[in-house]
């Protein structure tokens, strides 16, 4: 990753094209050490960003989904809870032999104290993905998908882990990452992150493929397709994006349809043939009601 | 550079960009590793670090290509010389330029020599672009042309750039030129005009960047206070962005708070007995989870004539904050009422207050009005609820059925009532606020939008 070329290549030899400013974007956040916030409508490959930064990297990928309700247990770290209470259970017997020969109360007290920590230490953390990424000896690929479904508290969390690359633990200190890990956040745009958020990130907005970048994505994809059909198929998405349409088609969802004119041997697009794919595409009835009463138009626009 | 991204910066955030030193720091950190030599690597990469977003972004695009049009090599670097340069002239001074350096005087008069050899000459003759941005950056820096502000002072400034380029050693050789009948005096007179012509295009282009953005700032500092029916057609849309603005200001401060107050405490009792089976040991912890109801806001909004413009801008500000503001249910009359939330919910606000306002406008009778709540939702009310009222209270002399708006006070957790007329004028010729007054938690004026962003921030307080 040490030049905008270099990482154009060898995404590309993975099977993601990416445009110039995509690489741009990777090339800052690896260059600056910064995390890299996506966003974009959905399927325009966001996360398969993050998967295939861990290829090229050759780092494990931690993933972590975000949801509403998540929380620092679930994404940072938790205390063994259970095992805690065990081995207390376990240990009382030796209680004994550890005060043995105490005398009085403050005396048992010191000796007490020589031990309370070891029920706070690593051996009872049960690390989460943030965590986990920190403690990847070669350093990873953090993916924080669809941030915008955490809540607010979560986004504030995030913040140390971002900026400085270290998660605060009050029983044990501070943990700081052994390599910084590249760290990708995506967004649907559902709502606003911080700005306390945005201001640590290398921001990205991933719009929709213009014809010629998507026409490389499919020949990625799908090469065995024909080449004309190609370039009907994709004017055809690109006609539909410009409908008003509940759901526009994705990337993903014009790979999914080359596949499946591929598989039916399709070798122009008729519009019979298209009528019966719509479903491919489209994923509400409406819409898909909407585009067969504007297929003569969108056809001849394709 | 550095100077420049700054100067860039100070734009951007009179744009209405927020820019912190930080990410200032961040863009020059991208800056120096990216490659100069392409406009778009430095473009998308100053956006990514900028711009935070996608309305931000195309801000951000807008500006960045006004501001460093001729500022960076490679882009258009000779096309104006071209337009406005025939090329017989160019032709001919070039031509006078190699004979002047072979030091053949016979050919040129003294005056020209003198004037070729001025840097500023020099470098128009052999179209120097760079060299020129150059010292057209730094005559605009000594002048202070960031301070412009009006449009007048566009000519004062184009002259002053010019001086301290040294235009005048120009103006003065084709002067003595126009005397003595030279004959270059033609091409001098066009490489004069073409610089003429980049000032003021430089000038134009820096007022368009920090006037514009300051005055659509002013123009706002003072919409804000100006009495919501005398905002002119031309602005409305400006105070739907400003109410837009300010709702999402709100949302940002009272959608945390929400979150907050939902977690719970840890369930003794249950705890307790999961940990019967283990012999009295808490292995599994079971947690509160408190239940909040939504507190309700009733809304009832006066649409007829004299409060209509109100009560439309107060709508919207309601429905534009509507993930953070508890449900609201709404109610407009002006002769008779009825309930409009469906109004919201099956159209946009825009669209939907439109309706309300063609299916319940007329003249004005509180009376029964409240009447038509009672029968309609006055059950509905308990002491969660909020009951805003936006009305001017003028109730055409007839019965003010204050003792509805009394059981509505009782019941209700507040009843605000929102007044777009001045203070002094309530209770006056046939307003009834005095007495409704009294069945009033609050009643506050609501004339302008600051008074209106006070009252919603008001309202949002209590309802969390």
């Amino acid at each position: 990753m040490d030049s905008i070329e270099n990482i154009t290549s060898s995404f590309e030899k993975h099977g993601y094209i990416c445009s110039e400013k995509i690489a741009t974007a990777i090339f800052l956040a690896a260059k600056l050490e910064k995390p890299l916030l996506v966003e974009g409508p959905p399927g325009v490959g966001k996360t398969e960003l993050a998967k295939t930064a861990a290829y090229v990297v050759d780092k494990p990928l931690v993933r972590l989904q975000c949801y509403e309700g998540l929380d620092e247990t679930k994404a940072l770290y938790e205390w063994k809870y259970s095992k805690q209470l065990l081995y207390t259970q376990l240990l009382k017997e030796q209680l004994s032999d550890v005060l043995g020969g105490a005398i009085g109360f403050e005396d048992s007290m010191t000796r007490l104290h020589a031990f309370s920590d070891a029920f706070y230490s690593r051996e009872f953390l049960e690390p989460r993905p943030l965590l986990r990424a920190m403690h990847e000896k070669n350093g990873s690929v953090l993916l924080i998908d669809e941030i915008d479904k955490a809540d607010f508290e979560f986004e504030s969390l995030l913040l140390e882990i971002l900026s400085d690359y270290q998660v605060s633990i009050p029983e044990i200190g501070t943990i700081a990452a052994t390599k910084i890990p590249f760290v990708v956040l995506t967004s649907n745009d559902t709502r606003d992150a911080s700005d306390a958020l945005k201001r640590r990130c290398i921001h990205l907005y991933i719009p929709f493929p213009d014809q010629a970048l998507e026409e490389r994505i499919v020949l990625e994809k799908v090469p065995q397709i024909d080449n004309n059909l190609r370039k009907k198929l994709v004017g055809f998405v690109q006609a539909l994006r410009s409908l008003d349409l509940k759901k526009t088609p994705a990337i993903s969802e014009t790979i999914d349809w080359a596949k499946s004119l591929l598989l039916l041997n399709a070798e122009s697009l008729e519009s019979d043939l298209v009528v019966n794919t719509l479903n491919v595409l489209l994923k509400f009835e409406e819409d898909i009601e909407n585009t067969k009463s504007n297929l003569v138009s969108i056809l001849k626009q394709a | 550079m550095h100077k420049n991204l700054v100067n860039f910066i100070s734009i951007l955030r009179s744009h209405d960009i927020r820019v912190s030193p930080a990410e200032t720091i961040d863009a020059l950190n991208a800056m120096s590793v990216l490659n100069f030599e392409k406009r778009s690597q430095i473009r998308d990469g100053l956006a990514m670090t900028l711009a935070k977003t996608k309305l931000e972004e195309k801000i951000f695009l807008k500006c960045f290509d006004r501001f460093f049009k001729s500022e960076l090599p490679n882009i258009n670097p000779d096309s104006l010389s071209k337009d406005t340069i025939s090329t017989q002239d160019l032709s001919n001074l070039i031509e006078k330029i190699n004979s002047n350096e072979i030091g053949n005087e016979t050919l040129m008069s003294q005056t020209f020599n003198d004037l070729a050899q001025t840097s500023l000459m020099k470098n128009l003759m052999r179209n120097n672009r760079t060299e020129l941005a150059l010292s057209l950056r730094r005559a605009a820096e000594e002048v202070s042309l960031s301070k412009i502000k009006l449009f007048t002072q566009k000519g004062l400034y184009t002259r002053k750039i010019l001086d301290s380029m040294g235009e005048e050693h120009i103006r003065n050789a084709i002067e003595i030129m126009e005397k003595s009948n030279d004959q270059s005096l033609n091409g001098i007179k066009i490489y004069r005009d073409m610089l003429r012509k980049e000032v003021k295009d430089f000038v134009e282009r820096e007022y368009m960047l920090q006037a514009e953005a300051r005055n659509k700032q002013l123009s706002d500092n003072i919409l804000v206070d100006v009495r919501l029916n005398n905002i002119e057609h031309y602005y409305l849309h400006r105070a739907n962005d400003l109410i837009t603005k300010m709702a999402s200001k709100l949302s940002k401060r009272y959608g945390k708070q929400i979150k907050r107050s939902k977690k719970g405490r840890i369930h003794m009792p249950r705890t307790l007995r999961e940990g019967v089976p283990h012999q009295g040991i808490l292995f599994k912890t079971h947690w509160k989870k408190k239940i909040r109801k939504k507190p309700q806001i009733f809304v009832i909004c006066d649409v007829s004539g004299s409060v209509a413009a109100y009560t439309k801008f107060f709508l919207i500000f309601l429905y534009t904050i509507q993930d953070v503001l508890p449900k609201v249910r709404s109610f407009a009359f002006s002769s008779h009422l009825g309930e409009v939330s469906s109004f919201f919910v099956e159209n946009s606000v825009e669209r939907a207050i439109e309706l309300v306002n063609w299916q319940y406008g007329g003249a004005t009778d509180y009376g029964g009005s409240f009447e038509d709540f009672k029968n309609l939702a006055i059950a509905d009310i308990d002491r969660r609820s909020t009951v805003l009222i936006l009305g001017d209270a003028r109730n055409n002399q007839g019965d003010p059925k204050l003792e509805i708006l009394r059981t509505i006070f009782e019941r209700s957790k507040q009843v605000i009532w929102l007044n777009p007329e001045p203070r002094r004028a309530w209770g006056t010729g046939d307003s009834e606020m005095k007495r409704y007054q009294t069945a009033c938690h609050i009643s506050m004026e609501c004339g302008n939008l600051r008074q209106l962003e006070r009252v919603v921030d008001r309202l949002l307080k209590s309802t969390q």
